[in-house]
């Protein structure tokens, strides 16, 4: 037999489903926010991980994160650097970042000598040749994949220049696009400058050793292990945490708003029927409990909508924007108890207000 | 005969704004178990309030009320609730069922109310049956209210009143929403309650024809009562 709180909920299905929608829209911001700033660390951190470099050698006022524009190291500095004996391989980077080809999101190209930074990365092309010519690029299979390009299809880059893909290489490592530095060096006007040099060394666990020995060697420089810099997303965007954790805490309030919104107006329309439940002889915490428990039962349609609308937004926008998502099971259990808990902290007021109500003046209530 | 009521020169006095308005004036009333009490008397004579009294839903303003030797004026809020769940059982003129449960539905819902401390949460399924039956609501156990007349409606409240027996029904004039003849059926039930299960009645009525279906009438005027009659043993 239906008990009071799936009737109630029943007999008012439209207000039900806009009050579960409230706190769907909670859970969905919560799961694509984090989704996706889990998907892009992710992925970044993956591609991070394929660079076989130990060190990274830039200029101690030029940037060594990994989004990154400027090029003011002289490209120079890697003949020196291979001149410090346990350094094995140099290879200068630019790094450049510009707007999503889909005004979405963001974009990295990478300029660097094709044949030097593969063999240091383990890398290989799988179809085509390496770049040469300056409107020539390079792309990894994912790029490949989720952009359908192939040999030979034209890429925008800087704006609404054109590149032609001539290889697709395997595995992915540092920005999908890839040219040759003379390439980037023409495009951004900075000949014989790089963005940062990477470092192979002969002896890989002795890194540490090794940045002093080059720091000492060419100073005035920043010298950076790899496995610093490359961290996650999270630690890289400066206040991304605190960003979150105001996402997580405005979609808890969304949440409770909207749920406390619709119970209030039930419980005024309910009015004489919780006269009737005092008649009765039900406690305070009787009729809480049943108000509490509609919002809750709402908020589990939601927090389920919420879900599902989560998991289906974010599948349409990798499909069309090649942006990763990637859920955790933490983050989700935090958006379905902020629906939850919003839900049933938003019911509370009007919830206590209810079993407050003088029973004669509700029995009378028109 | 026990007593299962007894009122001792209760006051009611309603502030409305900086004015005391006065709804009883010490009325004092014993009901002995198996009683059918009628109250009647004009509009605005003090029936209702005497009748939320006698319910714990108000606190007189001097007085004392006992039901089956509880004290209800001198029980906190929690108390009186506690009270009125175990003890009392309300019928209104408006029925006042839960439109989105079903006849069964709305008395599972007083028999979860009931049962709440208890612990018997399932309620009494045999003694839910043989009340709707009585009541001769068997086969609308089903429907909702509003597919359902007025007269059942009522029944469903009388079922709904007694599916726990209380010590006590106060009904507040439960046949003035009724015509006639769902009057009648609704009065013979109530009659067959207080015949075949000694349930225990106190109805306000402005109608003539119920009150003399009871065992005792007592007539209010002006926040007291002025013309007892006696008891009548039928």
């Amino acid at each position: 037999m239906e008990s009071l709180v799936t009737a109630n909920v029943r007999q008012r299905p439209v207000r039900a489903l806009v009050s579960a929608a409230g706190v769907a829209l909670g859970v969905c911001l919560v799961m694509l926010f984090t989704g996706l700033a889990r998907g892009l660390s992710n992925d970044l951190e993956r591609r991070s991980q394929n660079l076989k470099a130990e060190i990274v050698f830039t200029r101690d006022a030029g940037s060594t994160q990994l989004m990154s524009t400027s090029a003011n190291l002289p490209v120079k500095y890697a003949e020196e650097l291979l001149k410090v004996e346990g350094v094995t391989m140099a290879v200068p980077d630019i790094r450049y970042v510009s707007q999503g080809g889909k005004g979405f999101g963001f974009e990295q190209v990478e300029g660097v000598d094709w044949d030097a930074f593969a063999a240091m990365n383990g890398m290989s092309l799988v179809s085509g040749r390496a770049p040469q010519a300056v409107d020539e690029v390079v792309i990894d299979e994912a790029k490949a994949h989720n952009n359908h390009l192939s040999v030979g299809s034209e890429l925008q880059l800087f704006g609404n220049q054109s590149y032609k893909v001539t290889g697709i290489y395997t595995p992915e490592a540092g920005p999908r696009v890839k040219m040759s530095l003379a390439a980037m060096q023409d495009a951004l006007e900075a000949p014989g400058k790089c963005t940062w040099i990477y470092v192979k060394l002969k002896e890989p666990e002795r890194a540490v050793e090794m940045a002093h020995k080059i720091d000492a060697a060419l100073p005035l420089n920043k010298i950076q292990l790899t496995r610093d810099i490359i961290t996650n997303i999270e630690k890289s965007i400066p206040y991304l945490g605190v960003f979150l954790r105001t996402l997580v805490g405005l979609s808890a309030l969304v949440s409770g708003l909207v749920v406390m919104l619709a119970m209030y107006t039930t419980i005024t329309e309910r009015t004489r029927e919780i006269g009737v439940l005092k008649a009765l002889g039900a406690s305070r915490g009787f009729i809480v409990g049943e108000i509490v428990k509609e919002a809750v039962l709402i908020s589990v349609i939601g927090v389920v909508a919420g879900f599902a609308i989560s998991f289906v937004a974010g599948y349409v926008i990798q499909s069309a924007y090649a942006l990763p998502f990637e859920y955790s099971w933490l983050w989700g259990l935090t958006a379905a108890l902020i629906g939850l808990l919003g839900g049933a902290l938003g019911a509370l007021y009007p919830a206590v207000r209810a079993a407050n109500l003088d029973a004669v003046s509700a029995l009378a209530y028109e | 005969m026990r007593t299962i009521l007894q009122a001792e020169n209760l006051t009611k006095v309603y502030r409305v704004g900086s004015m005391d308005v006065p709804a009883l004036r010490g009325v004092s009333l014993d009901v002995e178990e198996g009683e059918y009490l009628a109250i009647m008397g004009p509009s605005g004579c003090g029936k209702s309030t005497m009748l939320h009294l006698l319910g714990g839903l108000l606190t007189p303003t001097t007085g004392s009320i006992r039901i089956d030797d509880e004290d209800l004026t001198a029980a906190t809020d929690a108390k009186r609730t506690d009270i009125r769940r175990r003890k009392i059982g309300f019928v209104f003129q408006r029925f006042n069922l839960f439109p989105t449960l079903t006849a069964e539905g709305n008395l599972k819902l007083a028999e979860s109310i009931h049962g709440g401390r208890d612990g018997k949460k399932g309620g009494d399924p045999e003694r839910r049956r043989e009340v709707l039956r009585l009541l001769q609501l068997e086969d609308k156990m089903h429907h909702k209210p509003l597919e359902l007349s007025g007269g059942e409606q009522q029944r469903v409240a009388l079922a709904r009143a007694v599916v726990n027996r209380p010590a006590l029904i106060l009904a507040d004039e439960p046949t003035g929403n009724l015509d006639t003849e769902n009057s009648a059926i609704v009065l013979n039930m109530f009659q067959e309650m207080n015949y075949r299960f000694n349930q225990t009645i106190i109805m306000i009525t402005h109608n003539p024809e119920a009150a003399a279906m009871c065992r005792r009438i007592i007539q209010m005027r002006d926040g007291q009562i002025v013309a007892p009659s006696p008891r009548v043993q039928i």
